[in-house]
C-alpha cells in the first residue's frame, strides 16, 4: 500500500515520472514510479515511441499526448503477475535488438512508417522462439493497454464517445436504430 | 465505587440493542426507533455517512488509476475477496480484506463481508424477489431440514410494508410462486429478453421471464423525498454509494430515518463480543463490546436484543455467548447452533447470441436484468434432485469495435464501431439443502485481534447441487436453442461455496426447541428476549435473493417484541 501511495504521489509531483538519484553516472536512472519494473529512461522512451506508433496523432489527439504511455507502465507495474511482468520486460528490454536483428534497424531509429510496419509484422506473426514469444507478448499487452488507456481517457470519453455519469431514468429496451447513426460504445 | 457503577449502568442502558447496522439491523433499528424505543445500534466497522463517505461516487472512469482493475499485489494478498465480482477499484474500500479478519476454512469457503455502517447493503445488487409458500413449505413437503414455523400469509403484509419503504421497481406478473408486491414502475426488458420471454412462455407452460424486481425508486418521488431520497438515475455504479439515494441502503434510508426520530444511538468501532445472560433473571441483559481501536471493554444493557450481524457473524456471537446456563452458546441447548448452514449455488452459466432483431438496440442503462423464477419441482417433484433454481437473464446488443492493426487505420476503426449481434447470458441461482454436516464452529485456540474465537467454516456442495447445475445447463441451453440462439455455451465455474454472498442458517427457525433454535417470532426458544432476524434464522434457502426477506423478518419481529415485551 505504501508503495502504491508513493507511486501516486511521485506521479503527481513529477507528472508521471520520478527519478531515483543515482551516484554512478555511468548507470542509467531507474524510474522510481514503476518500482516493480525497474525500467530505465531510455526504455521508457522506447515504450513511448511504441505507444505513439500504435495510436499516433491524426486529426484526433494521439495516445502520447494523452499520457497513455504512463498508463501502460502503471498497468504493467501494478496489474501484471510476476510471470507476465517478466515476459513484458524481456520483450521491452530486447525490443531494439530484436528489431535490429529482424529488419536491420533499431526500433528507436525507425521512422513512423517503418515502425508501424515492423510492429504489425510482429503482431501478425506466429512466435516460435522464447525471444519471439516475449516480444510478441510485450507488443500485445502494450497494444491492449494503449487501447484501454486511450479509449478510457477523458478526451475520448467526453469529446469523441461521450460517457454519462448520470444517464437519467429513461431506459429504452427496444430502440430503433437510425441507419448511419454514429455508434457510441459509451452510450 | 458502587454508585459509579450504577450510574454507568444507567448511562449504558437502552430500550433495545441492535447488533449490526447492515441490511437487517438497519431495518430493525428503524422499526424500533419509529415505535419510540431508545435504540443502541452497535457496529463493528467504521462510520459511513450517506453522501459524506462515498469517496468514489462521482469519479469518472478515467479517474481510476487502473480503470477499475484491482492491482496484482492486492489480489495476491486477498484471494477470497478478490473473487467477488464487485471487488473493484471503485468499491474495494467497502469490503473486508482477507488479512484483517481471518477465519478458518476447514473446507474452501469464500466469505464476503462488509464491516462498516450499512454493512453489505452498500454493495448489494438490489434484487428483491418475494418468497412464496412453495419456499416455506419446501422442507415439510420434500423432507429436508425442518418445517418452517411461518407461512407466506404471515409475511405478506410485512413484505408490503417493507417494500413501500424500500422502494421496489417491478411489474405485476401474476406468478403464483413469485408473489407480486408493492411495485413502483417496472424497468422494461430489452428486445432480446422480450423475445426470449415470448418463446419460453409459449413453448414451456409454467415458465416465465420477467424483469427482476429491484430496490430502486422509479416513482412516487414525493413519498421518498421524505426519506431524503430521489429517483434512481440509472448510473449503475450503485456499489460506490448513491448520491441520490436512488437505491435502498441502510445508509441512505433506514438509518437516517431512525436518526430523525431522536431515538437512535449508533456506535461505530463497537465489536460485540457476546451477549450477557443473567442466571438469576433468566434472560439476556445486555452485550459485551470491545472497542475496535482501544480494545477497551464496555457493557451495554437493554431488555430486548436484536442480533443482525449477518448470518455467520450472528452464529459466531451467539456461540461465543457462554454462561453457566448456556455453556455451548446462548440458547444452544440442543447443540444444533452453527449447523444446517446453507447457501446459494451460482456456479452455472449459459451464453449465446441472437441474429434477429437487427433493427433494435437499447438506450440508457438499467439497474436490473431479466429473471426466470424457479420452474423445477414447483408443484411436484419431477427431477432427480430436490428443489430448484432461478436464473438471471440478460440480453444486450453488442457493439463491435475493430481493434486490428495499428496507426491511423486503428484510430479510424476504433472510432467507427458497429452493432454486433444481441448477446444473451444467464446465471444460475440455485437452492442448496441445509445439512447437519454443513456447519460453522468456534476455534478453541485461534482468536482474532479483538479476542473473539475465529470462525471455522465447514460448508460444501453435494450431489444434489451438482445434479442441479447440470440440469440448469441442459434446460437453459435447450430453451436458448429453442429460441434460435447461436453459439450457445454452458459452463460450471466451480466457484467455492459462499461466493454467491447468500450464506444462511445455523440458528434456524422451527416449531420444536429440540430441532431448532428460534420460534416463529425469531426469539431464541431458550432466551426469548433475544431476536435473530438476519440470514442465520433461515430454515431453508429458496432460490430468491434473501435480503428483502431479512428486512421483513426484522419488521415483523420488532412488532412482536413491542406487543409482547414493551
Ligand atoms: C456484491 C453483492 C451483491 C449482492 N446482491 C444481492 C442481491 O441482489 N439481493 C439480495 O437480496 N442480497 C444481495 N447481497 C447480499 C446482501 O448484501 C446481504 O444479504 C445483506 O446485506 C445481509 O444483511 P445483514 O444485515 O444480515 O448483513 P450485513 O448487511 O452484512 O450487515 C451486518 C453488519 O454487522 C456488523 N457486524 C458483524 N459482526 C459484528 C460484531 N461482532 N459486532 C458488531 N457489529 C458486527 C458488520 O460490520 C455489518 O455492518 C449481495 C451482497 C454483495 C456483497
Amino acid at each position: 500500500m505504501n508503495r502504491r501511495l508513493a507511486l501516486k504521489q511521485l506521479a503527481m509531483a513529477a507528472g508521471g515520472l520520478a527519478l531515483i538519484p543515482s551516484c554512478d553516472f555511468s548507470e542509467e536512472n531507474i524510474l522510481a514510479a514503476y518500482d516493480e519494473l525497474q525500467i530505465t529512461e531510455s526504455q521508457q522512451q522506447l515504450l513511448q515511441k511504441l505507444v505513439d506508433t500504435i495510436i499516433p496523432k491524426t486529426d484526433l489527439k494521439g495516445a502520447v499526448e494523452l499520457g497513455v504511455h504512463d498508463f501502460v507502465l502503471v498497468m504493467a507495474n501494478d496489474c501484471m503477475s510476476d510471470g507476465e511482468q517478466k515476459q513484458f520486460l524481456t520483450g521491452l528490454k530486447g525490443f531494439d535488438d530484436y528489431t535490429k536483428k529482424s529488419s536491420g534497424t533499431r526500433f528507436t531509429k525507425m521512422d513512423n512508417v517503418e515502425a508501424e510496419k515492423t510492429v504489425n509484422a510482429i503482431l501478425e506473426g506466429k512466435p516460435t522462439s522464447d525471444d519471439e514469444m516475449a516480444t510478441h507478448y510485450f507488443l500485445q499487452t502494450t497494444k491492449k493497454y494503449t487501447i484501454q488507456g486511450y479509449m478510457n481517457s477523458e478526451y475520448v470519453m467526453t469529446e469523441l464517445m461521450p460517457f454519462q455519469l448520470v444517464p437519467g431514468p429513461e431506459f429504452n429496451g427496444k430502440k430503433e436504430i437510425v441507419p448511419g447513426e454514429k455508434v457510441n460504445i459509451n452510450g | 465505587m458502587a454508585n459509579l457503577n450504577i450510574k454507568s449502568k444507567q448511562e449504558n442502558t437502552y430500550g433495545a440493542i441492535v447488533i449490526g447496522s447492515g441490511m437487517s439491523g438497519g431495518f430493525a433499528a428503524k422499526e424500533l426507533c419509529d415505535k419510540g424505543v431508545k435504540t443502541l445500534v452497535l457496529e463493528r466497522g467504521r462510520s459511513v455517512i450517506h453522501n459524506k463517505d462515498y469517496p468514489t461516487t462521482n469519479m469518472m472512469p478515467w479517474e481510476f488509476e487502473h480503470r477499475g482493475q484491482m492491482p496484482e499485489d492486492i489480489q495476491r494478498e486477498n484471494p477470497v475477496v478478490s473473487r467477488c465480482y464487485a471487488f473493484r477499484e471503485d468499491a474495494a474500500h467497502f469490503f473486508v480484506k482477507d488479512q484483517e479478519h481471518p477465519y478458518i476454512q476447514e473446507k474452501p469457503f469464500d466469505w464476503i463481508r462488509g464491516y462498516q455502517t450499512g454493512g453489505k447493503s452498500l454493495l448489494w445488487a438490489r434484487q428483491v424477489q418475494r418468497w412464496s409458500d412453495h419456499d416455506f413449505e419446501g422442507p415439510a413437503r420434500d423432507g429436508f431440514a425442518v418445517d418452517w414455523p411461518i407461512r407466506y400469509k404471515d409475511l405478506a403484509p410485512w413484505y408490503s410494508y417493507v417494500e413501500k419503504f424500500v422502494g421496489v421497481a417491478g411489474f405485476h406478473d401474476g406468478i403464483p410462486h413469485l408473489p407480486d408486491g408493492e411495485f413502483l414502475p417496472g424497468i422494461e426488458l430489452t428486445a432480446a429478453e422480450e423475445y426470449f420471454k415470448s418463446v419460453v412462455e409459449q413453448k414451456y407452460p409454467g415458465r416465465n421471464v420477467i424483469s427482476g424486481r429491484c430496490a430502486h425508486i422509479t416513482g412516487n418521488a414525493a413519498y421518498y423525498a421524505k426519506q431524503g431520497r430521489g429517483i434512481c438515475q440509472h448510473r449503475t455504479i450503485c456499489q460506490r454509494g448513491c448520491p441520490f439515494g436512488g437505491y435502498f441502503s441502510s445508509n441512505s434510508a433506514s438509518l437516517p430515518w431512525a436518526q430523525r426520530t431522536g431515538n437512535l444511538t449508533l456506535k461505530n468501532n463497537a465489536v460485540v463480543h457476546s451477549i450477557i445472560y443473567d442466571d438469576a433473571q433468566q434472560k439476556a441483559t445486555g452485550v459485551r463490546v470491545i472497542d475496535a481501536n482501544t480494545k477497551e471493554v464496555t457493557e451495554y444493557f437493554a431488555p430486548i436484543i436484536f442480533v443482525n450481524a449477518s448470518a455467520l457473524n450472528t452464529n459466531l456471537i451467539l456461540l461465543n455467548s457462554t454462561s453457566k446456563r448456556f455453556p455451548n452458546g446462548l440458547g444452544n441447548d440442543n447443540g444444533l447452533m452453527g449447523k444446517y448452514v446453507a447457501f446459494h449455488n451460482y456456479r452455472g452459466g449459459v451464453s449465446g447470441e441472437y441474429d434477429g432483431l437487427k433493427a433494435f438496440t437499447t438506450e440508457g442503462k438499467r439497474p436490473t436484468s431479466g429473471y426466470m423464477p424457479r420452474f423445477r419441482n414447483v408443484d411436484k417433484q419431477e427431477t432427480n434432485f430436490l428443489r430448484g433454481y432461478a436464473a438471471g437473464i440478460h440480453g444486450s446488443r453488442s457493439k463491435d469495435v475493430n481493434y486490428s492493426g495499428t496507426g491511423a487505420d486503428l484510430v479510424k476503426n476504433m472510432m467507427n464501431p458497429s452493432y454486433g449481434p444481441w448477446r444473451i447470458g444467464s446465471h444460475m441461482m440455485g437452492e442448496t439443502i441445509p445439512k447437519e454436516s454443513n456447519y460453522v464452529a468456534l476455534d478453541t485456540d485461534k482468536k482474532d485481534d479483538w479476542g473473539m474465537p475465529q470462525l471455522k467454516v465447514n460448508v460444501d456442495y453435494d450431489q444434489n447441487d451438482l445434479d442441479m447445475i447440470q440440469d440448469y445447463r441442459d434446460q437453459l441451453a435447450e430453451m436458448f436453442d429453442e429460441a434460435g440462439f447461436k453459439n450457445i455455451r454452458t459452463w460450471d465455474d466451480e466457484r467455492r461455496p459462499g461466493l454467491d454472498i447468500h450464506e444462511m442458517g445455523g440458528v434456524r427457525m422451527g416449531h420444536d426447541p429440540k430441532t431448532s433454535l428460534l420460534n416463529k417470532h425469531h426469539q431464541l426458544h431458550a432466551c426469548p428476549n433475544v431476536y435473530v432476524t438476519d440470514g442465520a434464522c433461515m430454515t431453508s434457502t429458496s432460490t430468491q435473493n434473501p435480503s428483502l426477506t431479512y428486512m421483513v423478518f426484522a419488521a415483523r419481529a420488532v412488532d412482536h417484541a413491542m406487543k409482547n415485551q414493551g
